[in-house]
């Protein structure tokens, strides 16, 4: 494996594990948020249970999340050190706003999650707030960096090195608003069908109380809400990137060849050799619709761009064609389950519709991950578009394979640990029952 | 006053800040070897200690690198390529030290093999960082980090291995467990629990003296390895180093009288100055001999828009971290508290 490949895998493998735990630390949040606040209103034991669960799941999840985000800030300079020589201080600013977007998050975390003895049940609730808003400010932020990479501006180019730098233009730059939205509405997507799911899986096997039905209501609530936002913001970007990124629109729609009226091409098999796709099912004109609004607009192809400048086609097509799939079961499976709800006026238990909640948890999650393969992949062979290929930002230091190595075997290991340890919690007969810590906040509510 | 210095001292004060908070943090992981007696005891401790603050405190580290990049981009780049490896290692210590805490700290049974493997994951880890990210401090002080053109090599070990770099890693070590000591004696006598604090103020001395030593030690070995540092320290940066040497034997006569909270004061005094000797010392350079920090630093235009959100930053943070601190750490109450029942420690986190 030469050495910028591992510089790309430990970077890749860690933003992969990372962004899990980012989305859940958007996402849950906001749930427990609701969840308590309906428990100090309702005055229902089940829904301070439902809080109490998650805030134990949330601290072992987020101090993962704080880890391996801290390894995210070190990589990039210790993998790509000329990416942070050129752009370090152009798009450092919105990193160092994350940096106190979280310090805030952490702060109210802290004392959410310990406090429970400590703080009356209205300081408490009110300490989730800063914890979604802020964490949803940190997503807005690092995203916006990421955005920069694809769209960079708020520099000028003199002598190969950014001068007259503008930090705010360069946080606010055209792909800002629709990357964020996306990544900020995905993370409540995989939320909440991530929560749903496993109290789908708790109905399955024969748990039918009201805690478990509230679980899963309230995650198939907070999923109708963000997959049809999320599918329309999808939209929108791909628009915008037809026009801002074509070679990276080119390359997850597979468009080998410009012109008029494109069909959209699902699936099959690319072949960027012969610049084809085999055995993919063709919509016709409906690609020149979508992304443009026009059965016959021209859009352009691969062909308009030199092979040294294509991303991996096959990997990126690939990746949308997953997302997109994943996205469409998850609307059909909030869709049915809502349906049926109003028909029948309480949360459906059709064995069917649970076991694709249960499956929707984690494809949910897939689309995360294949959304971000196809921004991070669709954009190579830049690190910086337009100035900076990946291959020039990698660090020259020796046997970074080495280091992937043992990078990837720490995140295996702790992807074990904490899978035996989260199922071992959720397995221990709920210790926090009956303990004057439970009581107490339910007894006080409306203090 | 030039804005790229004003943006060094930005991030030496959140260095310091870094070191007194999550130094403390590691120091406390060094401290659960030495339990001896009573060892489950002093785990609970420890974690309760450290439960509701050491993210914050970690959040330090991560502003300190965003700083560094944003304020000083080429020195960032540098760095991390000239200490790839002990940045690397440090790197694996921050991870597996979080990781294991939490991951012991919610494990059903705490006497479970998972929870006394991961515990002792939290003590190397905890061993392994401080020393990584003392030695490399070193390496930066030395002035032999770049070859003599002002490259950086990932390849050249010799700066971070030096018997200097190795002493000033160790001294990290015994830093940051003298810190974690402190801090403790003050929760064990407010948790009147006059064994566990009697303990702790002997590690505390204990530790400190170790600082004391290695400190020495590498003042000594400077000359030789570091010269730059030596009439940095000599010179311009004398008054600091006789302030933090005087502060910390102040610290160790203020645990001798088990003045427990002037003594914490102390030592966070010490250890501010004694960073500020090193800064001072090797100013006007980032990265000495090659890299000086007006040279590293960002335009000054940019500098500026992000020390104003710094300064707006602090304005929402601090009280924050103060609630944070008032309602864990500090005796008296704070508005939204309410008294913690006796006997149910372990539940807050529950």
């Amino acid at each position: 494996m030469s050495d910028l490949l591992a510089a790309r895998a430990q970077m890749g493998t860690s933003l992969a594990f990372h962004i899990i735990f980012s989305a859940l630390g958007v996402g849950l949040p906001l749930l427990f948020c609701i969840a308590e606040g309906l428990a100090l209103k309702t005055k229902n034991r089940d829904w301070m249970l439902l809080t109490r669960r998650w805030s134990k799941g949330a601290a072992i999840l987020f101090a993962i999340g704080a880890v391996s985000g801290t390894i995210l800030s070190f990589e990039l300079g210790l993998l790509w050190p000329t990416f942070m020589d050129f752009g370090g201080g152009v798009i450092g600013y919105p990193f160092m706003l994350e940096g106190f977007a979280f310090f805030l998050e952490a702060i109210f975390l802290g004392l959410y999650l310990y406090g429970w003895n400590r703080l009356s049940p209205r300081a408490h609730w009110l300490c989730s707030f800063p914890v979604w808003i802020s964490a949803l400010v940190s997503a807005w932020f690092v995203v916006s960096a990421n955005a920069w990479m694809n769209t960079p501006t708020g520099f000028v180019l003199k002598n190969g090195r950014p001068v007259d730098i503008d930090p705010i233009q360069a946080m606010l730059n055209p792909s800002t608003p629709y990357e964020t939205i996306h990544m900020m509405l995905a993370c409540y997507v995989a939320t909440g069908f991530a929560v749903a799911a496993v109290y789908a899986w708790g109905i399955l096997r024969g748990k039918r109380d009201n805690y478990h039905r509230k679980g899963l209501m309230i995650g198939m609530l907070m999923a109708v809400i963000a997959t049809p936002l999320q599918i329309i913001s999808g939209d929108f970007n791909a628009r915008f990137l037809s026009d801002a990124q074509p070679t990276k629109f080119a390359a997850m729609e597979a468009v080998f060849h410009s012109g008029n009226g494109l069909p959209i091409t699902i699936g099959g098999l690319v072949d960027p050799d012969n610049r084809t796709v085999h055995y993919g099912i063709e919509l016709p004109k409906l690609l020149s619709v979508l992304a443009k609004g026009d059965p016959n607009a021209p859009l352009k192809g691969l062909d308009q761009f030199a092979p040294s400048d294509w991303p991996n086609i096959p990997l990126v097509h690939l990746s949308f064609d997953v997302m997109v799939g994943c996205g469409f079961f998850g609307l059909l499976v909030a869709a049915v389950f809502w349906i049926s709800t109003a028909i029948k006026r309480r949360i459906p238990l059709n064995r069917v519709l649970l076991w694709g909640v249960v499956i929707a948890g984690p494809l949910a999650f897939l689309a995360i991950e294949t959304g971000w393969m196809v921004t991070e992949l669709g954009r190579q062979p830049w690190t910086i578009v337009g100035f900076l290929r990946t291959a020039d930002a990698a660090t020259p230091a020796p046997w970074v394979t080495i280091s992937f190595l043992v990078f990837s075997l720490v995140y295996i290991l702790l992807a074990v640990a904490l899978i035996g340890l989260l199922l071992w919690v959720a397995r221990s007969p709920m210790p926090q029952v009956g303990m004057p810590g439970q009581e107490q906040p339910v007894e006080k509510a409306g203090v | 006053m030039d804005v790229a210095l004003l943006a060094l001292i930005v991030l030496w004060l959140a260095l310091i800040t870094y070191t007194v908070l999550g130094g403390a943090d590691f120091g406390a992981g060094v401290l659960g070897i030495f339990t001896g007696r009573n060892a489950e005891r002093q785990h609970e401790f420890i974690n309760h200690a450290l439960g509701p603050v050491w993210e914050a405190n970690h959040v330090w580290l991560i502003f300190l690198v965003v700083g560094l990049f944003t304020l000083f981009p080429k020195g960032f780049a540098i760095l991390c390529v000239a200490l790839f490896f002990p940045l690397l290692l440090a790197l694996l210590g921050i991870v597996l030290r979080g990781a294991a805490f939490i991951f012991r700290y919610y494990a059903p049974d705490t006497s479970s093999l998972f929870a006394n493997v991961w515990w002792k994951v939290f003590n190397i880890a905890s061993v392994l960082t401080p020393f990584f990210l003392g030695a490399s401090a070193a390496a930066v002080a030395s002035g032999h980090l770049l070859d003599p053109s002002g490259k950086p090599n990932a390849a050249n070990v010799s700066p971070w291995l030096s018997p200097f770099a190795i002493i000033i890693g160790l001294m990290g070590i015994a830093l940051c467990t003298a810190l974690a000591a402190v801090y403790l004696t003050v929760e064990a006598k407010d948790a009147q629990d006059a064994f566990l604090c009697e303990s702790y103020r002997k590690k505390a001395l204990i530790a400190g003296a170790v600082t004391a030593v290695l400190g020495l030690l590498g003042l000594l070995l400077s000359p030789i390895y570091a010269p730059g540092l030596w009439r940095g320290m000599l010179g311009h940066g004398i008054p600091l180093v006789i302030v933090s040497m005087l502060l910390g034997l102040l610290t160790a006569a203020l645990l001798w009288l088990k003045q427990y909270r002037l003594s914490r004061l102390a030592v966070i005094v010490a250890t501010a100055f004694l960073l500020s000797a090193w800064g001072f010392s090797q100013y006007p350079y980032l990265v000495p001999p090659a890299l000086t920090v007006s040279a590293a630093a960002n335009e000054p235009n940019v500098i500026k828009v992000v020390l104003i959100s710094v300064l707006i930053g602090l304005i929402i943070l601090l009280p924050s971290l103060y609630y944070l601190y008032s309602i864990f750490k500090l005796p008296y109450p704070a508005p939204g508290r309410v008294t913690q029942p006796e006997g149910h420690r372990k539940s807050d986190g529950a």
